[in-house]
């Protein structure tokens, strides 16, 4: 007769069971000679496998290869490549944080051709895209990953100096993912990150301490928006269309007037 | 520089079972999330990626199939796998085989796909059950039984193929 609990056996065996169950599975185990036997079977298995069958790592040449392809790719879609003068940071499109650093200067290329505007200089605008551009680098984008206003909006409360307004606006096409600890203008700021489609928007907001900075400005293709309200200072910035991200701006007006 | 590109590959290798094939399917699935074909879902660009690698391969494996069935004479060539694919295993010369690593290779590369890819993920890529059912696009329960069936048979196999099993 099989046991009825093999399959539960299996799930401690791969670690998906909380700690309560896992300690009921080793009880378990001791009395019953069949689940005694198939953790036994699973972890000659798995060392055999990790020990012989991992087909190693990608080949140099494939790598090679593939970074091939995607300067032919960028290429296409960038036939005339675009300097900015002082321009050190790279433009990513939110997929480049799981593949950081290939092909970056062509996809900047191909980001600043369509996003090609003066903006005036300015070390805030600066350490804005700075932000955003080291939010989208793997791990960086999130503190608290939450699709809940009311657990986003207290998490600020205990690490920074601001308490912005937070919504979610999925139906609308902008779904809350999470909030976000960053220094700016000398303090903490908080960022509310939302998403897009495939782009991330940030939502940077800090105590307005200098004079107000332009509503618009875009820097290495990426757009901002800033807005006001009280004495908080809002700055949305991302590498969506200026529609898009000025439909996300009224949004989040709207709540924080309500 | 490219993160969880030796994950793609692997588990390209195992389902394509060849590294030209599998160079193929790792290249074009990172054109296609470079692209945004297939966009993020959550923050799990592993699992996200290797589910690119997977579909990649899927319509790969259709059109080799449906060149297989309408062969053009000039493209017919005896090298191709099918009879290697179709190959039963020969207890006899498993028994032999003292390369340990070859035989379990094997064996794992006889497993249908279904289970080898769930095998794969779980035992080589470490991935947690709803990731895997994330990256195979199927619900938990069919991932936990693929999972126990894969290892079941492999087990068998390996053990009547090896004398001491494992």
């Amino acid at each position: 007769m099989r046991c009825a609990e093999l399959s539960r056996s299996q799930a401690y065996f791969d670690g998906e069971v909380d700690a309560i169950s896992a300690a009921d599975i080793e009880r378990h185990a001791e009395q019953c000679a069949e689940c005694r036997a198939l953790l036994q079977g699973l972890g000659q298995i798995r060392t055999a496998i990790r020990r012989d069958m991992t087909h190693g790592r990608a080949p140099p040449e494939l790598h090679a290869r593939i970074a091939h392809a995607l300067d032919q790719e960028t290429a296409i879609e960038a036939p005339r490549p675009v300097r900015r003068g002082q321009s050190t940071w790279r433009v990513r499109p939110f997929w480049a944080g799981a593949f950081g650093g290939i092909a970056g200067t062509a996809v900047t290329a191909a980001l600043a051709f369509f996003f090609l505007l003066p903006s005036p200089s300015s070390p805030l605008l600066d350490d804005l895209v700075a932000a955003h551009v080291r939010s989208l680098m793997p791990s960086h984008l999130i503190d608290v990953a939450s699709t809940d206003q009311h657990t986003v909006k207290p998490w600020f409360s205990g690490h920074t100096d601001v308490s912005p307004v937070v919504a979610d606006f999925t139906q609308q096409g902008y779904r809350l993912i999470g909030g976000r600890a960053d220094y700016l203008e000398h303090q903490r700021s908080a960022v509310v990150v939302y998403q897009h489609g495939p782009h991330v928007i940030n939502v940077f907001s800090w105590a307005a301490s200098q004079p107000r900075s332009p509503n618009d400005a875009s820097r290495n293709g990426y757009r901002m928006i800033f807005w006001k309200v009280g004495d908080v200072q809002y700055c949305a910035v991302s590498d969506t269309g200026r529609e898009e991200l000025l439909s996300l701006v009224r949004l989040l007006q709207d709540a924080s007037h309500t | 520089m490219l993160p969880h590109l030796d994950a793609a590959y692997r588990f390209a290798r195992w389902l394509s079972r060849s590294p030209g094939d599998a160079d193929d399917v790792v290249q074009e699935a990172i054109l296609r999330a470079f692209r945004g074909f297939d966009a993020l879902r959550g923050s799990d660009a592993k699992s996200w990626l290797l589910a690119i690698v997977r579909n990649c391969h899927s319509t790969a494996h259709r059109q080799q199939q449906r060149r297989a069935f309408v062969p053009l004479p000039e493209e017919h060539d005896p090298r191709d796998g099918y009879a290697m694919i179709a190959a039963t295993p020969d207890p006899e010369s498993a028994s032999i085989c003292r390369d340990n690593a070859r035989t379990l290779d094997r064996l794992m590369s006889e497993l249908p796909e279904e289970h080898r890819e769930v095998l794969v993920l779980r035992e080589i890529e470490d991935l947690g059950y709803r990731e895997i059912a994330t990256v195979t696009n199927v619900p938990i329960g069919t991932v936990m039984s693929r999972l126990a069936r894969a290892r079941a048979t492999l087990k068998a196999r390996w053990s009547t193929g090896v004398e001491g099993g494992l």
